[in-house]
């Protein structure tokens, strides 16, 4: 796996050629990421008969290219209508849907654009270089770890809760409990199942945030014309080119921010099983823990939008890098890879790049030639889209109910999911009308689970010995940075609040009579 | 859209509504209990240490809000969550119609039913104006995601008449 500039330099030239499979890869990858219930995984499933028909080199470009723009693909509703299409745009319609609603629509899907490609085009750029390091970060981050990378996005609650703690912290927990029902991992025994059996597996994602996002609100938009305020329509109606100009520029200066939080993304990609949820949180946690204005996260704030943006983009990178370097799918999409590429003989692991470097490195030259295509493809539609947000509430509601619950039904095809997303529009409605934050019930019932699968696999190697949680470096190390990540906002708006306070001393005497 | 206006004197929070999700976490969390109270430890551990922690939470939030009461602060009513009245009937028909649009789209099929729900709805939230419109936008919608769902990505989407008829014929 040594560095050879004239290979990657031919690889790439070579990915270009195929962009006649990668143009319609990235417009089928668009659609069916902004589906909710739809994803990269199900649609490379169905067109499994196209993929093994093609050669394995096309198949794999082909599936890349919807990979990527899935991913970019569940960013736009969420921003125009708050419906994430996948968990991994849980994080996304916390910025940028108050954008949306401020008239600011295309903008902000100019902005996760630009977030998107650049974090997804920077972390291929480092897989691509840093593999064989990457690759070990999956060896050095165990349960004990893992559950702590958990808790960093758990304590995002703690942030959203920051204006009504206890409302907050109270529906994270009942996400939380959302999230336990089903089988423990160990003895599969059925917990707060309600007697159904669709229930036996955990609560399915999808009719989840189908629920607590698109239903809820569509029951509460109807009270208006338009989702976005008088003000915000009427600068939505003014909008050109220019507003989608400013938001590619303002994105661009927050280069420093999408790089690292699109690293947070490729660090949790590279983990088998943790995905572009937990990433997307995380990074929005980690975003508004080192702001100087966190009070402005969760208003149509631009760092809380290009955080979430950025760090599941670099998570699609990160899946790949255990799949190509020890045969380790790091996701549902890479599992599907292998699949196609073993179906085609090819035996993945370390010799692939000696044997067949265009099929080792291929998979990271598609991602970036996709990205690279993605921004001039894209761009020009964002002003377009973004007026999807001025079609009358009359029309618009009855068609996200109906499309999204039957988006909710397609992952499972089971009816009873239907019915768990009305339910959960049910808890979310109540949610909101009440001021109880829907986006911490989703973290507790997304994060919940997968933290306790880590913690009872800790447990089970310790011998149920609490210790163990303390018991790596890593761990250790991890544990100090999320009590400071935590306790860091408390400490700088303390600090903000005094020098406030001083500053108004200072002014009274002169402004004073 | 506005409640009614009051007395002179200025209204009480009413805090009700602000009750549900907490009263609903705290039986939910006791029901959980109940179906692991026999389950191994590792089984439980987890949702007594969460759930205890969503009892303790509410608790306090139960003192608070009685407290609140008490000093008359506040009230026990649901306006926050039927705020908007004149929008209630409106928003518990919609209710009813998408219960029967999942009800009925198991054997209706995805288009058929999406096309009926599509044009009740949009009926409803329009107070009735717009007929044709509305009919000829929920047919292409209904039709449109037939052809890009069924027919262009063989979704699984519930079928019915119309989608057996359309696939001998297609």
């Amino acid at each position: 796996m040594d560095f050879d500039p004239t290979l990657f330099i031919d690889l790439f030239a070579h990915t270009f050629t195929y962009w006649w499979v990668i143009i319609p890869a990235i417009f089928l990858g668009l659609v069916v990421g902004a589906i909710p219930g739809f994803s990269a995984a199900n649609t490379i499933i169905i067109l499994l008969p196209l993929t093994l028909a093609m050669d394995p080199e096309m198949g794999l470009v082909f599936m890349v290219a919807l990979y990527a723009s899935s991913r970019m693909g569940a960013g736009i509703p969420a921003i125009l209508v708050n419906i994430p299409g996948t968990a991994g745009a849980a994080a996304t319609p916390l910025d940028g849907y108050p954008m949306t609603r401020a008239g600011h629509g295309h903008q902000a899907l100019a902005i996760s654009f630009v977030s998107s490609t650049a974090g997804g085009l920077l972390t291929t750029i480092i897989a691509l270089l840093a593999m064989p390091w990457l690759s070990q970060v999956a060896y050095y981050l165990h349960s004990v770890e893992m559950i702590v990378v958990m808790l960093f996005g758990i304590s995002l609650i703690a942030s959203i809760a920051a204006k009504d703690t206890l409302k907050g912290l109270i529906a994270g927990f009942f996400g939380l409990m959302i999230g336990s029902i089903g089988a423990d991992v160990i003895y599969a025994t059925p917990r707060g199942t309600m007697g159904f059996l669709e229930l036996y597996d955990g609560v399915p994602l999808i009719p989840a945030l189908v629920g607590l996002f698109a239903v809820s609100e569509a029951f509460i938009v109807i009270e208006q014309r338009s989702i976005m305020s008088a003000e915000g329509q009427k600068l939505m109606e003014e909008a050109g080119w220019a507003e989608t100009w400013q938001g590619v520029k303002i994105a661009a200066s927050k280069w420093w921010h999408i790089t690292w939080t699109s690293i947070i993304g490729l660090i949790i990609g590279v983990v088998p099983g943790a995905g572009a949820g937990i990433a997307a949180f995380v990074a929005y946690q980690q975003s508004r823990t080192f702001s100087r204005t966190p009070e402005k996260y969760g208003t149509g704030h631009v760092e809380g939008l290009v955080a979430p943006e950025s760090a599941n983009n670099g998570v699609t990178s990160g899946t790949l890098v255990p799949l190509l370097v020890i045969g380790i799918p790091g996701g549902a999409t890479a599992a599907i890879m292998l699949v196609v590429l073993q179906y085609h003989g090819v035996t993945i692991g370390p010799d692939l790049f000696l044997t067949a470097p265009n099929l080792a490195y291929g998979p990271f030259a598609a991602m970036a030639v996709t990205y690279a295509l993605l921004i001039p493809l894209i761009m020009p539609l964002a002003r377009y889209m973004s007026k999807v947000t001025v079609v009358s509430t009359t029309y618009m509601t009855p068609l996200i109910i109906s499309f999204t619950l039957v988006g909710a039904f397609v992952s499972r095809s089971y009816v009873f999911d239907m019915y768990l997303a009305l339910a959960f529009g049910l808890i979310g409605y109540i949610a909101r009308k009440t001021g109880y934050h829907v986006a911490a019930i989703l973290i507790g019932v997304i994060l919940g689970p997968m933290l306790e699968n880590y913690f009872l696999r800790a447990m089970r190697m310790s011998q149920n010995d609490i210790t163990v949680l303390f018991s790596s470096t890593l761990g250790n190390i991890l544990w100090v940075a999320l009590f400071l990540s935590i306790g860091i906002p408390y400490v700088l708006e303390y600090r903000r609040k005094r020098a406030r306070a001083r500053a108004l001393r200072g002014e009274a005497p002169a402004g004073g009579k | 859209m506005s409640d009614q206006p009051t007395s002179e004197k200025p209204a009480k929070k009413q805090i009700g509504g602000e009750l549900v999700i907490p009263v609903a976490g705290v039986i939910f969390a006791l029901y959980y209990f109940s179906t692991i109270i026999d389950s191994p430890f590792e089984a439980q551990v987890s949702a007594f240490f969460v759930g205890s922690i969503l009892i303790l939470l509410v608790a306090v939030f139960l003192v608070k809000s009685a407290i609140s009461v008490i000093r008359g602060d506040a009230g026990l009513g649901l306006d926050v969550l039927l705020s908007a009245r004149a929008f209630l009937p409106k928003r518990l028909a919609l209710f009813v119609l998408t219960i029967a649009f999942i009800i009925v789209v198991e054997w209706g099929g995805f288009t058929l039913t999406t096309f009926a729900f599509l044009t009740l709805a949009m009926l409803l939230l329009s107070d009735g104006r717009n007929l044709k419109f509305i009919l000829i936008l929920a047919a292409s919608l209904a039709i449109g995601g037939y052809l890009l769902f069924i027919v262009g990505f063989h979704t699984r989407f519930p079928f019915g008449p119309f989608e057996h008829l359309l696939g001998r014929v297609l």
